[in-house]
């Protein structure tokens, strides 16, 4: 492609001129709303009532920042998103773990350890990727009560456990499938079991899967909304309910200011999980798609 | 009793018969070397040695030890992979320590053990670098290395150098015979190359379909091969199969070969070969079997010289191939460099018929 461009500088230039011009709008236009929510976030609420959503603040306020985090009234009590981010965070963090490695075993023995069925047993946990939640709230419910887990976090975890290992089971299968079987049986000779194997040889090798599985897994049980509010309670609602009541239970006025501060706040985890490890993830992805 | 002795070995994958009834022993310190055409089950057998596959019947003994129901780590085996198999999160030293460690060998024992390893194979250097570091015959070394620091009672070699380029192949492969010379060690070898199989075994085992062809030292394999399957396997060019008549002359058996142009050639037979008189049987000799009359071998008991016409000459630097019709089929010969032979001419050709062999056309069984 670079070499194209140079060896017809003219017609190269103005067309990479036009590609960024291209690029550049498309990125404008997905960072409006993150502007919008950002600058609206730290004005004082008069400011945004006066109507120009799109300027930037003139009076430069965190107040609304600290009111999202622990002052708002959520529901009924003035509790601020903090409780709640909180219980995110015991919820997705034990989900993410366990979806991870039980994903990875999965793709392990799927792979390296064919049983007959297996292919059989893989295509209907990929089903189950597939069934929509609603269809599963009720049957989930059940299962809750019976466990005694009903309304607890671990009740969450569980539930999104089940959901999570269809696609974890998928991604690690299919790069443990790339990875070479020799390598398995030498390990073998050397009198490796199952799990030396896979600790030693196999997960030292599965840097940018991992990746791939925990930003997906974290992103989507984070972000998680019908699960959180059919199966949590007060002490484990997820941030997005919260969120939700935050916005939904104010009296009189609209703390707009207050809304984009906590929106924010209940997308930061994500967007962090993503910056910090999204390198890995677009590499991780590519290495998957290569070799198929 | 042999270093390994494989007895009547099945395997099969489902409902196909992917090895049936080998058998085959291995004295120690013999190196065999399992040929064959792509999926006649080389690697099979060899994984099936190893451990690395159930078998379905048969027995392997190691040592005179039954090892069928033995995990691979405790058939006192070990295997060189033709991927080298290295752990690519692992430094050269901690790839040959690994099965040490597995073992819980103490930490003074594994590095003076690898020590010992790394200064036979001279990759002291490279001991902290990891496998993506190394070039391909580097990673063969330890691969080597990896396999040596076991000491095992058998190696087992799956096409270890079918990877690397010819030049660093035939070096590896006198390193490899070296090795074997040294050590005195017992191996199993796979490969599809005939010149490693025909320079490194003791022991060559021919397989197809499955099947054990033959077994038996290089020069066996060579000179006598037990049907047209093995005599056309082995060697390059390959061997010549005439087709021929069978018949009966004053002096005994001859067999008569059809020429484009002129009489039959005839050529005196074995006495196995009366009981096909009148009949098609293939009469098979090697390019070095039919050479210009000077070239002839003086030690050779019966030489028959004959006028052919020469289709094709192909110089090669030190011979030249020659390409004459007989029999109805393009049968190769090898002549001395500067032999007074021209393309499109008859020249006197000199048959060795004490290299000859014969085979029946239909079961392609050696008759003599
Ligand atoms: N896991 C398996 N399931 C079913 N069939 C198999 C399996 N592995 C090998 N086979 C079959 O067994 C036969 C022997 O395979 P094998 O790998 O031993 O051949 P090979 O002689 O090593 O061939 P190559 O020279 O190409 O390496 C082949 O026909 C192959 O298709
Ligand atoms: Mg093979």
């Amino acid at each position: 492609m670079s070499a194209r461009t140079e060896s017809r500088p003219d017609g190269g230039r103005v067309l990479r001129a036009l590609l960024y011009a291209a690029l550049i709008l498309f990125a404008i236009y997905y960072l409006l709303p993150l502007y919008v929510m950002l600058a609206n976030s730290v004005k004082p609420l008069e400011e945004i009532r006066q109507g120009n959503m799109m300027a930037l603040p003139q009076v430069l306020t965190f107040e609304p920042w600290a009111q999202a985090w622990s002052e708002a009234k959520v529901g009924v009590a003035a509790t601020g998103l903090k409780p709640y981010f909180w219980n995110s965070i015991k919820m997705v963090v034990p989900a993410v773990i366990i979806v991870t490695i039980l994903g990875a075993l999965n793709g392990y023995v799927l792979t390296k350890y064919t049983f007959r069925g297996a292919n059989i047993l893989f295509g209907m946990m990929l089903l189950g990727c597939f069934i929509p939640f609603q269809i599963a709230l009720i049957p989930a419910a059940r299962v809750l009560g019976f466990l005694g887990i009903a309304g607890t976090t671990w009740g969450l975890v569980l539930v999104h456990t089940a959901y999570g290992l269809g696609f974890a089971t998928l991604f690690f299968r299919n790069y443990y499938a790339a990875f070479p079987t020799e390598l398995i049986r030498a390990a073998r000779i050397d009198g490796a079991g199952f799990f030396t194997i896979f600790f030693r040889i196999l997960l030292p090798s599965s840097g940018p899967i991992i990746v791939v599985t925990v930003i997906w897994l974290f992103t989507n049980i984070w972000n998680d909304f019908l699960f959180g509010v059919s199966f949590g309670d007060f002490d484990s609602q997820p941030m997005t309910v919260a969120l939700n009541n935050l916005v939904s239970s104010s009296g009189g006025v609209k703390e707009y200011n207050v809304h984009f501060a906590g929106a924010i706040l209940a997308a930061l985890p994500t967007l962090i999980v993503y910056i910090v490890s999204g390198r890995y993830f677009v590499r991780g992805l590519m290495s998957g798609a290569v070799k198929g | 009793m042999g270093s390994l002795e494989i007895d009547s070995l099945d395997k099969s994958y489902g409902a196909a018969k992917v090895l049936k009834d080998i058998n085959i022993e291995i004295e120690e310190g013999g190196f065999l070397v399992l040929v064959g055409p792509s999926g006649c089950g080389k690697s099979t057998l060899l994984n099936s040695i190893a451990g690395l596959e159930d078998i379905t019947g048969g027995e392997i003994r190691i040592a005179g030890k039954k090892v069928n129901d033995l995990a691979p780590a405790d058939r006192d085996i070990a295997m060189v992979f033709q991927s080298y198999a290295l752990y690519p999160n692992m430094t050269v030293r901690g790839n040959i320590a690994f099965g040490m460690e597995i073992r819980k060998i103490p930490k003074a024992e594994r590095d003076e053990a690898v020590h010992r390893v790394a200064t036979l194979l001279q990759i002291e250097d490279l001991l902290d670098r990891k496998p993506s570091q190394l070039s391909g015959g580097q990673r063969q070394r330890v691969a080597m290395g990896r396999a040596l620091v076991r000491e095992p009672q058998v190696f087992l070699f799956d096409e270890p150098l079918s990877n690397l380029d010819a030049k660093l192949r035939v070096d590896m492969r006198t390193e490899i015979k070296k090795l074997h010379q040294r050590l005195g060690a017992t191996i199993v070898y796979v490969t599809h190359d005939q010149i490693e199989a025909m320079t490194l075994a003791t022991k060559i085992a021919v397989l197809k379909g499955g099947v054990l062809q033959q077994a038996g030292t290089p020069a066996e394999i060579y000179n006598n091969p037990v049907n047209t399957f093995v005599a056309e396997f082995m060697g390059s060019p390959s061997m010549n199969l005439i087709p021929a008549q069978a018949g009966q002359g004053p002096n005994g058996p001859t067999l008569s070969i059809a020429r484009k142009a002129g009489d039959p050639l005839v050529l005196p037979a074995p006495e196995a070969v009366a009981a096909y008189a009148g009949r098609g049987v293939l009469l098979g000799l090697r390019p070095e079997a039919i050479t210009d009359e000077e070239a002839a071998d003086r030690n050779a008991r019966v030489v028959e010289t004959a006028s052919c016409r020469i289709d094709v000459l192909e110089p090669s630097g030190a011979d030249t191939y020659c390409t004459t019709d007989l029999g109805g089929k393009d049968v190769i010969g090898r002549l001395r460099a500067d032999a007074p032979i021209r393309q499109g001419e008859d020249a006197t050709l000199a048959f060795n018929l004490d290299k000859a062999v014969i085979f029946d056309p239909d079961s392609g069984e050696r008759i003599a």
